[in-house]
């Protein structure tokens, strides 16, 4: 295909536009300054000036591989602003400004490039940060998985905002967003692979607006959004930095029909999967209601729910079943295979 | 109003039970998963022991024939495609040797992981000047698709390492033993789905024990585990078929034929129990072209140790014919764990040592 506004910008990338030349300056002009156009972006600095900033500064970083690099719900761009937006979020920080680095294979589609940016750049506008440094590398044909973006992110933090497992107490009440295991099981479906299709959307979003809602509360101790590993492996890791254990009870874990059914053809458990738009978080018992009921009021919350409580008289992560039954949910141990019958 | 998993469950609770002790196996490791996951051990009263039995294809698959399987790949100009459980299965090798598929693999030898059959002749298709072999083990119900593909004229280049075995006759083989260990059997829901329900019918004409057959939700799990339950209580066994839905006396006459169609049924071997008449799938004489035993002549060492065995110390067979529980094998949790398997049951997600991990098993049992 062709692209009326250059010939150096039609079909696909190539190795020439990672040169340092023209064809880079085109396609930096053209795709990614075009898109992620803001005051504090200048594609011809090399390091960008920031305003000063009040309160304790939180820097971030995160690198991005997801196949396919589209996906009902989201793409590989606007993974990458909302992973990095949402590690300053869960430290109740209010992310302010992101790097962006672009890994590119030879032979990725232009077009597919330009929408990936621009979703990225929706992604960022939605959430109130800027993209303010930049760099991209042209890999060799057979070197990278099409694209591979890596964001940093900066955000700023009153200094009373003390979020961290050390706070965490027997007791505390242990809160969950909305359904776990959409993003994990949508990009699975959208590998074609096990010829299985569904409506099933990921849940990549900015959760800002649901951290900020919980800042409010003195007896918030600490928040995860469960990315990869999923609701389990951040249960698991609060469990061994405390030494404290949690009981969770499998009723009240929001799980989207779809994802169960998936989960139940291909032997995954749910809990083990990732989310992109989903807070964890860790309460004192007597704000949990109205945490819950704060969460519940905003659109990404309204499928929050209690799902457990810190215990200090076990040491592990307890699923309570339905039946009275138990097990309990260990770190994960490699990636899930899809098992043979 | 079909009833609930915990109806079940209170049913179960209702029945007089106390001072017996029942053993029921299930055959399936996905029932085993569904057993864990749900946590029914915990739930059920203490009188009824539930036994995972010859239920993991991966587990039971010939020591020899993922050796064999490693040796193809090592090969020149061979890719080799299998099941991704199949690839971490440790084998008996000479020391610098590797172990394991995915051992082979990190040395080089292109190894592809699939999870359909359709997978395997599209990856022969895409490779036409290669070999590629597809190493296919599995029940029934992983053999049907694979008898589809091979009868649907895939390209020449597309050989086959058949592994596949059939589930009943090593139920048999137990309950002809001296020592069958189990005083019911939930039947498998997908071997039953392709095969049909009546294959069941022996463990009762044969044996008079109870029998029924399960889906894969803790709802029909239950409802088989109080049929069973209270044909023992009465004493009047009977098949039941508590997975109504999928499940019919007579199976899916498609697949069956096409299994019919494709492959022999012969004595097998089966890793840690031995030869079992009747149990295994071979490829039909009319598609000897797709054979890779006919092919590449097996690489049996006689010089080799350990040929066909478990590894030293490893439960595995003792697991596989439900004699032992998971964490009594010796290995269990300490030698032996997910990220260093040893015996196979640790390896595959159908494996009994393996899923009883991952439910949160993580230590021996104390002895």
């Amino acid at each position: 295909m062709n692209d009326p506004r250059s010939p150096i910008l039609s079909g696909v990338v190539s190795l020439a536009h990672g040169n340092g030349g023209r064809h880079m300056r085109a396609l930096i002009d053209a795709v990614f300054a075009r898109h992620l156009a803001n005051p504090l972006l200048d594609t011809t600095l090399d390091a960008a000036p920031l305003p000063a900033m009040e309160g304790e500064i939180l820097f971030t970083t995160d690198g991005y591989t997801v196949q396919p690099l589209e996906f009902p719900g989201g793409t590989i761009g606007s993974l990458a602003v909302h992973g990095t937006v949402n590690d300053l979020a869960v430290s109740g920080a209010t992310p302010l400004y992101l790097s962006l680095g672009a890994l590119i294979e030879e032979g990725l589609e232009l077009s597919q490039l330009e929408r990936i940016v621009a979703s990225c750049a929706r992604a960022a506008a939605e959430c109130g940060v800027r993209i303010v440094a930049g760099d991209t590398k042209v890999l060799r044909r057979g070197e990278g998985g099409g694209l591979y973006l890596t964001t940093s992110g900066i955000g700023v933090r009153s200094r009373s905002a003390a979020l961290g497992m050390q706070h965490i107490r027997p007791g505390d009440a242990v809160l969950v967003s909305g359904p776990v295991g959409d993003h994990g099981t949508a990009v699975m479906l959208a590998r074609e692979q096990f010829g299985l299709r569904g409506e099933l959307h990921s849940d990549s979003a900015s959760v800002l607006p649901l951290t900020r809602a919980l800042l409010e509360f003195s007896g918030l101790r600490f928040m995860r959004d469960p990315t990869r590993g999923g609701l389990a492996t951040v249960c698991h890791e609060i469990s061994v930095a405390t030494g404290l254990g949690m009981h969770l009870q499998q009723a009240a874990i929001p799980v989207r029909d779809p994802v169960q059914s998936v989960c139940d053809m291909l032997g995954y458990d749910p809990y083990y999967l990732a989310c992109e738009g989903r807070v964890v978080a860790v309460i004192a018992e007597d704000q949990a209601d109205a945490a819950l009921a704060a969460w519940q009021a905003l659109p990404q919350g309204s499928e929050a729910a209690r799902i457990g409580q810190v215990a200090a008289d076990i040491r592990h992560v307890v699923l309570h079943t339905p039946l009275g039954g138990s097990r309990i949910l260990e770190e994960l141990e490699d990636d899930p295979l899809p098992r043979i019958c | 109003m079909p009833r609930s998993a915990q109806d079940w469950l209170d049913l179960i609770r209702a029945l007089p039970l106390e001072g017996r002790r029942v053993r029921v196996m299930n055959v399936c490791g996905g029932h085993e998963r569904s057993i864990a996951q749900a946590g029914l051990r915990g739930a059920l009263p203490s009188s009824i022991e539930l036994i995972p039995g010859p239920g993991c294809p991966v587990c039971v698959c010939p020591e020899e024939d993922v050796y064999e399987a490693i040796q193809l790949a090592l090969r020149e100009n061979v890719l080799l495609t299998a099941f991704g459980d199949m690839l971490r299965v440790p084998v008996n090798a000479p020391k610098g040797e590797p172990r394991s598929l995915e051992q082979a693999k990190a040395r080089g030898a292109d190894i592809r992981p699939i999870a359909s059959p359709m997978e395997a002749a599209a990856l022969a298709r895409a490779n036409p000047q290669r070999t590629v072999v597809f190493f296919a083990a599995g029940f029934e119900t992983t053999m049907a698709p694979v008898a589809a593909m091979v009868l649907e004229a895939p390209p020449p280049n597309l050989l086959l390492l058949l592994s596949g075995r059939l589930t009943w006759p090593a139920v048999a083989m137990l309950l002809n033993s001296d020592r069958p260990g189990f005083d019911a059997l939930v039947a498998p829901g997908h071997v039953a789905t392709v095969m049909g329900a009546n294959e069941w019918r022996f463990i009762v004409e044969d044996h008079g024990l109870p029998a029924a057959v399960a889906g894969f939700s803790p709802q029909s799990l239950l409802a088989a585990l109080y049929s069973v339950l209270r044909q023992l209580l009465e004493r009047h066994p009977f098949l039941d078929n508590c997975y109504p839905e999928l499940v019919t006396p007579a199976g899916n006459a498609t697949a069956r034929r096409l299994l019919d169609q494709a492959f022999t049924v012969d004595e097998a071997n089966w890793r840690g129990v031995g030869v079992i008449p009747a149990s295994g799938f071979t490829l039909r004489p009319h598609l000897a072209a797709h054979d890779a035993r006919l092919r590449y002549p097996s690489p049996a060492d006689a010089q080799r140790k350990r040929a066909g065995q478990m590894p030293p110390g490893c439960d595995c067979a003792q697991v596989v014919l439900g004699r032992i529980y998971p964490d009594e094998c010796r290995l269990y949790g300490r030698a032996c764990r997910p990220d260093a398997p040893i015996g196979p049951c640790m390896v595959s997600d159908e494996g009994a040592c393996r899923i009883w991990w991952a439910s949160g098993v993580r230590t021996p049992r104390a002895a």
